[in-house]
């Protein structure tokens, strides 16, 4: 099992599955002028990109919280997840990785928002990636094949084999 | 003075039920079948008898509308013979009705507390599902002289609409709600001498019937407030107020009806929508009184039970809820297929 941080976030990815972090500005080399998700899976059939929202962490300034409040409720969050997830993806095509279907899943570690809240995030974000091509359907493949956005209740209970936990409480 | 306990026993569905009210805001939650517009029926019942002064055993009659009005049809199915009992409380005073299974006209019941009830009058108003204002000339005329097949809430709802407003300077609070009214209808509501509804605005009069329902349910409830139905001390019974309107409208709806709690209106609504409790637990101020009930059938009894919840949070059950969780498990799971998990 090999552990990955994110802020004040771990997860823990089986032994045999190949992850990297991927929001790295020293391996990286290009955070200056293109966005990140936070860790990209490999397994035999697919990518997943992940990416970690921890606006609830305790260990994380009032300020910082009341931000992050801001720009979910202004959509600049929405914003933020799809060009993180095209930004990743344009590297990782230029550097001639994509060769299987990618899946994007996104934790939002506010236990508050529900599964209706949660629904209606994943259809926000579908919609924005786009995960289908115009209407033309001029489209020879899909950008992104599926996405999800979790709490970490539902992370945890969807992945139990790539569990997230906070790694300090207070 | 507001409602503050309904018991009951062998009513309709209800083998057993011991509700306590909360005098701002009850919401009533459930599965279809659980009762919940049946329990604002006859809390609405023993509030307009205060005005009418129909006995209590009638208005249930009229306002349930039982097959050949026979009130015995209203106790809890049985196969031998059964009586039942219904209690609304307002603090000390108590109003009770018991009848059998028997019994086919309302003289039959036995009706105890109605005089002390009555001393008290309460100003209350029930909005059905069904939008009525469309449908208001010569109804209340025809409702008035023939036996037709209508609830009397249809008929009751239009009697608090044809109410002249209200005289005097309006109060601010009410002002402000007509303002927000107001702007999400676009104009004033107004009759004509053949008692039809209008939207009055810069460009003219437009018919109800042209209105578009959610419209005509919030123009309804600009006339209740404007010709002060709707004050301290009156009783507003709200069932599925979401019905033909677009979720986009439920915010402004559940800040009024906040509003009017804020200012001494008890308010009962029944509802199906996740946004509108999500609205209601959003907006709510820690001041604001409401209590979500929710209804369902108990496992092992197979009966009608209620347990209470302060926030939309601790709903428990939430079968509301419950469909999203659902449908959110199918998304997910649509988008995860084939990773080992």
């Amino acid at each position: 099992m090999t552990i990955f941080t994110e802020g004040n976030l771990q997860i823990a990815i089986p032994d045999g599955v190949s992850a990297r972090k991927f929001d790295e500005p020293a391996t990286h080399g290009l955070t200056h002028c293109m966005k990140a998700v936070d860790f990209i899976v490999e397994l035999n059939d697919r990518f997943i990109f992940i990416e970690f929202k921890d606006p609830a962490d305790p260990q994380s300034i009032q300020e910082k919280k009341e931000e992050f409040i801001q720009r979910f409720q202004d959509g600049k969050i929405d914003e933020d997840l799809k060009y993180k997830y095209r930004d990743s993806f344009l590297y990782e095509w230029a550097s001639g990785r994509i060769n299987k279907p990618i899946f994007y899943f996104v934790l939002i570690a506010i236990e508050a928002l529900d599964d209706a809240q949660l629904l209606a995030r994943t259809h926000a974000l579908r919609k924005k990636l786009p995960q289908t091509g115009p209407a033309s359907g001029q489209w020879q493949r899909p950008i992104v094949n599926g996405c999800a956005v979790f709490n970490l209740k539902a992370w945890n209970e969807t992945f139990p084999n790539y569990p997230v936990k906070r790694i300090k409480t207070t | 003075m507001g409602l503050t306990e309904i018991h009951l026993e062998n009513f309709t569905v209800f083998q057993k039920l011991n509700l306590k009210i909360s005098p701002g805001i009850n919401v009533f939650v459930g599965a279809n079948g659980t009762g919940k517009t049946h329990l604002m029926k006859v809390a609405y019942a023993a509030c307009d008898i205060t005005k009418s002064n129909q006995g209590f055993a009638e208005k249930l009659i009229r306002v349930f509308l039982p097959s050949g009005r026979s009130l015995g049809r209203l106790v809890k199915r049985h196969k031998t013979s059964a009586r039942c009992s219904v209690e609304i409380l307002r603090e000390k005073l108590k109003l009770r009705a018991s009848f059998s299974n028997h019994s086919t006209v309302a003289e039959s019941a036995t009706v105890t507390g109605i005089k002390d009830w009555n001393n008290h009058q309460i100003e209350s108003v029930y909005i059905p599902v069904k939008e009525m204002l469309s449908n208001a000339p010569g109804f209340r005329s025809l409702y008035a002289q023939r036996e037709i097949h209508f609830e009397e809430i249809y008929a009751d709802i239009l009697d608090r609409a044809y109410k002249p407003a209200l005289r005097g300077k309006v109060d601010k609070t009410r002002r402000k709600l007509l303002t927000i009214l107001q702007k999400t209808i676009d104009g004033k509501v107004t009759t004509d001498k053949k008692e039809e509804f209008f939207l009055r605005n810069k460009q003219g009069n437009l018919e109800f019937s042209l209105l578009a329902e959610g419209m005509r349910k919030l123009g309804l409830l600009w006339l209740l407030i404007q010709n002060g139905t709707l004050l301290e001390g009156s009783v507003l019974f709200w069932d599925e107020p979401e019905s033909n309107l677009n979720p986009k409208l439920y915010g402004s709806l559940m800040e009024i009806l906040l509003e009017l709690q804020r200012i001494g209106v008890q308010i009962f609504l029944a509802t199906h929508d996740y946004a509108i409790l999500k609205e209601l637990d959003l907006r709510k101020r820690d001041s604001d009184q409401i209590v979500f009930h929710s209804f369902y059938r108990d496992k092992n009894t197979q009966e009608i039970a209620c347990r209470p919840a302060n926030n939309y949070a601790d709903i428990d059950p939430n079968t509301i809820a419950e469909a999203f969780a659902d449908l959110y498990d199918r998304e997910v799971k649509r988008n995860i297929e084939g990773i080992a998990r």
